[in-house]
């Protein structure tokens, strides 16, 4: 075990910084007496090489998709190409502050401009900002546009933001940030949108209904057109979560389903690193009307004229464009995650026009791996205490799909939980657990595009095994992990939230 | 894979598509590239940019201008760090998650407050939801119940990130006056009394350490927040806001772990009395024990959180900046004690030797001339500070920021930023630059 509190060593100084050489004794007399600091933090004494040991046994204990296949439904686990990670060590973007003057950042203004038209091309919007620097933040900047919008037509009484029950927790409490109050709409029992519920939900007072499509359940849902045109008809806007966007890129596009505004998570489609739980970035892309609500500024550009300094070679001169006094104003200080955007726009050069085929592999590979489990072979079947059940009939699934364990649990009262945390056992992150949570015992299954149809095999013939195992090994996996199953009710109930420091 | 489905081709795989929202045509965008290709655009496009080490820069505003120590990016980027999701199954995840907690020790220790949590996405984001926080709290009890005091000198583009955070909550924001030497009006801090949150700033949008900030919460009394925004490298050096009466703690963590990237990816702190904990944004690492009885550690009160709590969640925050709260972990970690107290004096002394320096200059006067100052200063020129900037620019110096840009009738200020890595000759430079713009603007 390595604790960064035991180390103890000399107090050094900072590991290596230099001598101070502008007279710190003197500004050490500025700062007022009464304003200064009695005691230094509680912080480790360390060495480098203590702290590297330390971070480095810290990494072995942490499944990362570099370890092994991540199948973490909604979260699009894909492979991180290495490329990206050495681009933002560049100066030209690790060391830029955002209120340098703009012919100091053309070659940033120019990605960022980039990437905007990419965005917009590919959802069928007309304006994007790459300021939000999260999926919740893109979905919140959103319906804060859409919250002005409808008061700059006078129509500020709409106060309710339809939700269906399948959709992610954020889609719900981004409405509620903004003031929101929520409708949840249950599903239809394919899981589809309920439209006679959609009907009884809209009204006067509906300012947007926040969807996903395909939908949480990796279902795309035929009846969208459908119910934009009845959001739209009662005066509402449709709003798109992006979180999906894997299964469908250069297939369709919100803009043809009929919906307003869509955010787009760069850490999942455009494979930002995921870093544990961050950083992110959610651009949002939005139709005109709602395009001078959106926060400032915005990348632009024009021809480049004669005066002008080279710039990037491109004939264009890069420029902030200030949206306007209508703007929501910033939801992120600065221009938003750059550096997360310089790494989706070297992901997206790499495909180009063919992001279409990302999007192909994707749902290849989950409807692969579905079939694959949900057909194994006559005396792997028989072995199984209770097949798995489809989390909703679908011919196909897009990029991810859902199962439920509800039989297993009732057979030999073996619990998604269990299945889940048993597959850690096999050296794979388990599935994104109990959600939609409108599927019983649920697991929710997306292998990505970057997976090999032998990962896949592989996975199938675990689950398999794992569905024949003795129950007793099931319900107390994992055992082979760093530690096993720990007790979340013991750290709820006693907040043990730092470490007591040293002595 | 297609022959094992029975199916003929992936077009069968999109067959569920209504054919009338089907795009039929490419995408209208650039050919695919290698890896070699998008390298060589990266270099040549980002190339363009002036970094902020290739010159002599003044510019702070918020950001630190830092040096962050080799090993830090060369461990986070270790691809289990990397490459990981939020720890949700703890049995795999125990690396981050105890980093985390560390994190959240450090952080805690920093600021002198029991309760830290993971990050928010930068130190706006943390005000802003520091104040919704603290509203939820103090809300019953409040005299002035939906009422928030703001430094009127917090920066404007944080002042918007906190009106949309609080817009949906139907709070009031009212602004919190300063006086002429930049320090808290203590009257309109009387004011404030008994309303749910008082936010400001230490130190200030100027640089300024107000020592009368100490005796802020005693005016507004038990039943309000005081929410105090801190420069984190100042903490070696200055009293801990902990110390002082402060509720809760917010920050920019960028000075430690990571460069100013053009502004993000960076990392807000948040930290808090136990008071607040039940009603924090972000996720909270506690630790706890295994069926064996082994230490582990686990995400907790994930109650609060909108996967569980959906529309009643204390915030939507989910995806957050949890690898670069580890650079910051990491960068805290190498700092040490007297590394901390040793860089935060090398960031005053390098203020204090500016401030000197270019106040000797005629013609250029210190806005607030009695304040203790860390890390920035404000000075009025006797001309446009755009026009001084381009000028310094065309030198080859990055001489600070326009204040007149936030606020209205501050268009001859200047905000100047010094750091640890300020040296003689870059003063120096700035110096003889003012002075030529200053002959040239006399002529």
């Amino acid at each position: 075990m390595s604790d960064l509190f035991a180390f103890k060593g000399a107090e050094g100084a900072g590991w290596s910084q230099p001598l101070p050489s502008l007279g710190v004794d003197e500004s050490w007399s500025t700062v007022p007496e009464s304003l200064r600091r009695s005691s230094p933090p509680g912080w480790p004494r360390a060495s480098e090489p203590e702290l590297v040991r330390h971070y480095t046994w810290l990494s072995r204990r942490n499944f990362g998709i570099d370890t092994g296949f991540y199948p973490l439904g909604s979260c699009t686990m894909k492979h991180n190409p290495r490329l990206n990670e050495r681009i933002v060590q560049l100066p030209g973007i690790d060391r830029i502050h955002p209120l340098q003057p703009e012919h100091q950042i053309q070659g940033l203004l120019a990605i960022f401009f980039e990437m905007q038209e990419m965005l917009a091309i590919c959802s069928g919007m007309d304006e994007v900002t790459l300021q939000p620097v999260a999926g919740a933040q893109g979905e919140f900047t959103a319906m804060r546009c859409i919250q002005e919008y409808h008061r700059s037509i006078g129509q500020g009484h709409r106060d309710k933001v339809i939700v269906p029950d399948s959709a992610h927790g954020t889609n719900p409490a981004s409405a509620a940030m903004c003031g929101y109050d929520i409708i949840e709409i249950p599903s239809a029992a394919d899981g589809r949108i309920d439209l006679a519920a959609l009907n009884e939900a809209v009204g006067d007072d509906t300012a947007a209904m926040m969807i996903t499509n395909p939908s949480t359940l990796g279902v795309f849902e035929p009846d969208i057109s459908r119910a934009a045109e009845m959001v739209h008809t009662a005066g509402g806007q449709m709003y798109y979560d992006g979180a999906n966007f894997n299964a469908i890129l250069g297939k369709t596009d919100p803009g043809r389903m009929g919906f307003d505004a869509v955010h787009y998570n760069l850490h999942k489609t455009f494979s930002q690193p995921h870093g544990g739980g961050g950083p992110g970035s959610g651009p949002i892309g939005v139709k005109s009307h709602l395009a001078t609500f959106l926060p400032s500024p915005i990348a632009n550009r024009r021809e480049r004229v004669e005066d002008d300094p080279t710039g990037v070679g491109d004939g264009y001169w890069y420029v902030w464009k200030e949206v306007g006094e209508s703007s929501i104003g910033k939801v992120q200080q600065w221009h938003g995650n750059s550096g997360a955007v310089v790494r989706a726009w070297a992901f997206y050069r790499r495909y180009g026009r063919e992001l279409e085929r990302m999007s192909e592999h994707a749902v290849l590979n989950a409807n692969y791996l579905r079939h694959r489990i949900m057909n194994p072979d006559s005396d792997t079947a028989a072995r199984m205490h209770a097949m798995p059940l489809d989390g909703a009939p679908a011919e196909v699934v897009k990029h991810e799909f859902t199962l439920s364990m509800s039989a297993l649990k009732d057979a030999v009262g073996v619990t998604g939980r269990d299945v889940a945390k048993r597959l850690l056992d096999y050296g794979v992150m388990a599935p994104t657990l109990y959600f939609p949570m409108i599927v019983p015992e649920c697991l929710m299954i997306e292998p990505t595009e970057t997976e090999s149809k032998e990962v896949m095999d592989r996975f199938a013939a675990d689950f398999h095994t794992i569905l024949s195992e003795d129950p007793e090994i099931v319900t107390t996996a994992p055992h082979s992990t760093d530690v096993r199953r720990v007790d979340e009710v013991w750290a709820a109930r006693n907040l043990v939230l730092r470490h007591p420091g040293p002595e | 894979m297609l022959i094992e489905m029975g199916m003929s081709s992936l077009d069968e795989l999109f067959s569920d598509i209504p054919e009338d929202i089907r795009r039929d045509t490419p995408l209208p965008l650039r050919g695919p590239q290698s890896e070699e290709e998008i390298w060589a655009d990266a270099q040549r496009l980002l190339g363009a940019n002036v970094s902020l080490d290739d010159r002599p820069s003044f510019l702070a505003a918020g950001l630190a201008r830092n040096f962050v120590p080799t090993m830090v990016g060369m461990l986070a980027t270790r691809g289990e760090f990397l490459t990981s999701y939020t720890p949700y199954q703890p049995e795999v995840s125990q690396g981050m998650l105890q980093a985390m907690w560390e994190f959240q020790t450090m952080v805690s220790e920093l600021v002198d407050l029991p309760v830290a949590n993971v990050s928010m996405y930068d130190a706006s984001t943390a005000a802003a939801e520091a104040i919704t926080c603290a509203v939820r709290v103090h809300r019953r009890k409040s005299s002035q119940n939906n009422i928030v005091y703001v430094s009127m000198f917090v920066p404007p583009q944080r002042l918007e990130v906190i009106r949309n955070y609080t817009q949906g909550s139907g709070l009031e924001i009212r602004i919190l006056e300063h006086l002429e030497d930049g320090h808290i009006d203590m009257d309109s801090a009387a004011e404030a009394a008994g309303c749910c949150a008082v936010y400001v700033e230490q130190p200030s949008a100027f640089g300024i350490l107000d020592p009368g900030l100490m005796n802020l919460k005693e005016i507004i009394g038990e039943e309000t927040a005081l929410i105090v925004g801190v420069d984190v490298v100042s903490l070696g050096i200055v009293a801990p806001p902990g110390n002082w009466g402060a509720d809760i703690v917010v920050g920019e963590g960028q000075p430690f772990g990571i460069g100013p990237t053009a502004g993000g990816p960076i990392y807000g702190i948040f930290a808090c009395g136990e008071r607040y904990t039940r009603q924090m944004p972000g996720r909270i690492v506690g630790l706890t024990s295994d069926v064996d009885g082994k230490r582990a550690f686990t995400l907790t009160l994930s109650t609060r959180e909108q996967h569980i709590r959906r529309h009643r969640a204390t915030s939507n925050i989910c995806s957050n900046e949890t690898l670069i709260a580890l650079m910051g972990a990491m960068h805290m970690a190498l700092l040490g004690p007297r590394g901390i107290e040793r860089l935060a004096l090398r960031v005053a002394s390098a203020t204090e030797a500016t401030k000197r320096a270019v106040t000797a200059i005629d013609d250029i006067e210190l806005i607030n001339p009695q304040a203790c100052n860390f890390r920035e200063f404000a000075v009025k020129l006797p001309g446009e500070a755009s026009d001084a900037l381009a000028y310094l620019d065309a030198k080859g110096v990055l001489g600070g920021f326009d204040l007149g840009v936030w606020w209205d009738g501050m268009s001859n200020c200047l905000l100047i930023g010094a750091d640890e890595r300020t040296s003689e000759s870059d003063i120096e430079t700035l110096v003889a630059g003012l002075s030529s713009w200053l002959e040239g603007a006399d002529s």
